[in-house]
């Protein structure tokens, strides 16, 4: 038997700190928020339960609208990402000469802010950005692009994407790097080519690395404040963008508390979603 | 079901000759072995054939095609790794109807199949587990049941028995050679195993440093050894230098280090008189207080190791050590003076 660990002095002494700063300023914080949208803590004006604020911007068109499109950010941003991180984890599964160099360029993007991320792709792609002169001189086309503030959103997915890539690549790599090469010359000896590789052995077998990356990328997209500020369209905004804008504009702190709740639940959600999801795919295994 | 042959293969990895010109012939059905140390080349050629690592020079032929740079997806052979190699995320039934997917076969043909293999090796209430939830010798069940229910040309197998625990190991070698006996798939399998390589081939295929040192069914690799190393390497061997004084026939006189030795080398290829020659003797032909035998040796015993069933002797000789095994009752302990006989046939003559 395991003896149990006791609480000396000294033990809680040490956790105070650790354990001190997650109840105080996360779960203090978290629960401010949560009591504000319901009407408690009001900065100012009586403080009191009501259900009013949810009302107002569960009925407002803004609202919705940036809720749909901060969704949409999300999703695209994280499946874009994975489509494109998985063949270069692939392709860095083996080192290779020139491999060294070029995994260590395209780490760069993992030390730059996401906002000077975003002023960076801006000169590219913006109206008069090096993408569209490009085009124009050569006589490709006649008019500029639009893809900068685009209504859709693809220039915020484009700069997400970017700013991304090596973090979900580094995720994607380390699920890859724990393939044993037997079981791909296995699949191979039995017939399987480069598809039925990828589809029935790669990708299966890096799935939970694929969620958990998709589930941080969602989370990143769907919670973004600075790239969508930059890049994004002129209306809607993202969900923090709108929460921004409530609090400071029209100073409807209790309205903001809202959408920083929604943002927290849809979250939760998509973890809880994963974890239920991980285990179909673990399945007994 | 093919003939394989390999005519003066070469691989390289960088610098490093892994395999050097090797040629090697199998008929339809037989087993042959691979046998030699770690880096001697024999899973290199092993994953050549299976069309892993492609040759630098000379063919891999399955019957009379030419299969050097034909992808392992399409080569008709299955591999039994090492490892096993089972795919973790399927069932049992999913591992072995993988090939079979592949192959396009339909669903109701593969599933007699894969019944009938199932039922062969004892697999049919697992078909629903993942490998994890296998023990070791029911994933090499497994793994041996995946390579052969897509009926393969050539069978390969890379040390397939290493992670065994050795009375295991023992049980499932009979299994491998009875299955592929039934079958009648040619089968190439590597080990560094004597014991196994042995038992379980027709012929064996003794490799060192990228070339064959000598190919030969077991009895012949293990009476009549060609080289210093495969005297050495197979079971053991006393291995002296000698000068040939007199020829008579197939009969040699020898002036040995530790006295003279009569050889018949029926059989062998006879040498020259004057030559220099290295010769083997394995230890249990020293027969203890055998007074027939031409060749009469009496030594100091230095160390006796009781085995049980025999006793493991190291002797001197006039200065020379050798060792012997008897299976004499009497009890013998260090310090004893033993005569031994050794026949004149229980040599093996050398080449470098």
């Amino acid at each position: 038997m395991k003896k149990k660990d006791k609480m000396t002095p000294f033990i809680i002494l040490m956790l105070i700190p650790g354990v001190g700063f997650i109840v105080f300023f996360i779960g203090s914080s978290i629960s401010i928020t949560v009591l504000q949208s319901l009407g408690f803590f009001n900065m100012m004006g009586e403080s009191g339960f009501t259900l009013g604020y949810w009302k107002s911007i569960l009925s407002s068109r803004e609202a919705i609208d940036s809720l749909l499109f901060s969704l949409r950010m999300g999703i695209l941003s994280s499946v874009g990402t994975v489509l494109v991180a998985f063949p270069l984890a692939l392709f860095f599964r083996k080192s290779g000469p020139a491999k060294g160099m070029l995994g260590s360029i395209i780490k760069v993007p993992l030390f730059i802010p996401a906002l000077v991320a975003a002023f960076l792709i801006l000169n590219l792609i913006s109206y008069h950005g090096l993408i569209n002169t490009t085009l124009m001189r050569l006589n490709i086309i006649d008019e500029p692009l639009r893809m900068l503030n685009d209504s859709f959103g693809w220039g915020v997915i484009t700069i997400q994407i970017w700013k991304n890539l090596p973090f979900v690549l580094l995720i994607l790599m380390s699920a890859i790097s724990s393939i044993r090469d037997d079981t791909i010359d296995a699949a191979r000896n039995l017939g399987a080519g480069y598809w039925s590789v990828l589809f029935r052995i790669y990708i299966p077998l890096a799935m939970p690395g694929i969620l958990v990356a998709m589930i941080l990328m969602f989370i990143k997209a769907f919670g973004d404040f600075p790239i969508t500020s930059v890049a994004g369209p002129v209306y809607p905004s993202s969900v923090a963008n709108r929460m921004q804008i409530m609090a400071n504009l029209y100073q409807e702190w209790n309205q903001a508390a809202v959408l920083g709740v929604i943002i927290i639940i849809t979250t939760f959600f998509v973890i809880w979603a994963y974890s239920r999801f991980a285990e179909l795919v673990q399945g007994g295994a | 079901m093919a003939t394989l042959k390999l005519t003066n293969l070469v691989k390289h990895f960088d610098d490093v000759v892994a395999v050097d010109h090797i040629d090697l012939e199998v008929a339809d059905g037989e087993f042959v072995t691979l046998l030699g140390p770690s880096g001697c080349g024999k899973t290199t050629t092993l994953r050549t054939i299976a069309g892993f690592y492609y040759p630098d020079e000379g063919e891999v032929y399955f019957g009379d095609r030419i299969m050097n740079n034909i992808p392992p997806n399409k080569r008709d052979t299955a591999m039994c790794f090492q490892s096993y190699a089972l795919f973790p995320h399927m069932s049992v039934w999913d591992n072995i109807s993988f090939g079979l997917k592949m192959r396009k076969m339909p669903a109701s043909e593969q599933k007699i199949k894969i019944e009938r293999v199932m039922e062969m090796l004892s697999l049919s209430e697992l078909g629903k587990r993942k490998p994890g939830q296998l023990s070791g010798g029911q994933q090499q069940r497994v793994a041996l049941a995946r390579s052969i229910v897509t009926e393969p040309e050539v069978l390969l197998f890379d040390e397939p028995l290493s992670n065994l625990d050795a009375k295991l190991r023992v049980q499932v070698r009979v299994e491998i050679r009875e299955m592929q006996k039934r079958l009648g798939i040619t089968a190439i399998y590597v080990t560094h195993d004597q014991d196994e390589a042995l038992a379980i081939s027709d012929r064996i295929v003794i490799m060192e440093q990228g070339r064959i040192e000598q190919i030969g069914d077991p009895y012949t690799i293990y009476r009549h050894p060609e080289t210093q190393f495969v005297a050495g390497f197979i079971g053991l061997a006393n291995i002296f230098d000698g000068v040939v004084l007199e020829v008579e026939g197939t009969r040699c006189t020898v002036q040995a280090p530790f006295g003279n030795v009569l050889i018949n080398a029926e059989g062998q290829e006879v040498p020259h008189k004057g030559a220099t020659i290295h010769f083997s003797w394995r230890p249990e032909d020293m027969k203890i207080r055998d007074r027939t035998s031409k060749n009469q040796i009496t030594g100091n015993v230095l160390q006796a190791v009781f085995m049980g069933d025999i006793t493991d002797l190291f002797i001197e000789v006039n200065g020379y050590k050798m060792r012997a095994q008897s299976d004499d009752e009497a009890k013998i302990v260090a310090g004893d003076s033993v005569s031994f006989g050794i026949a004149e046939h229980a040599f093996s003559i050398l080449r470098e």
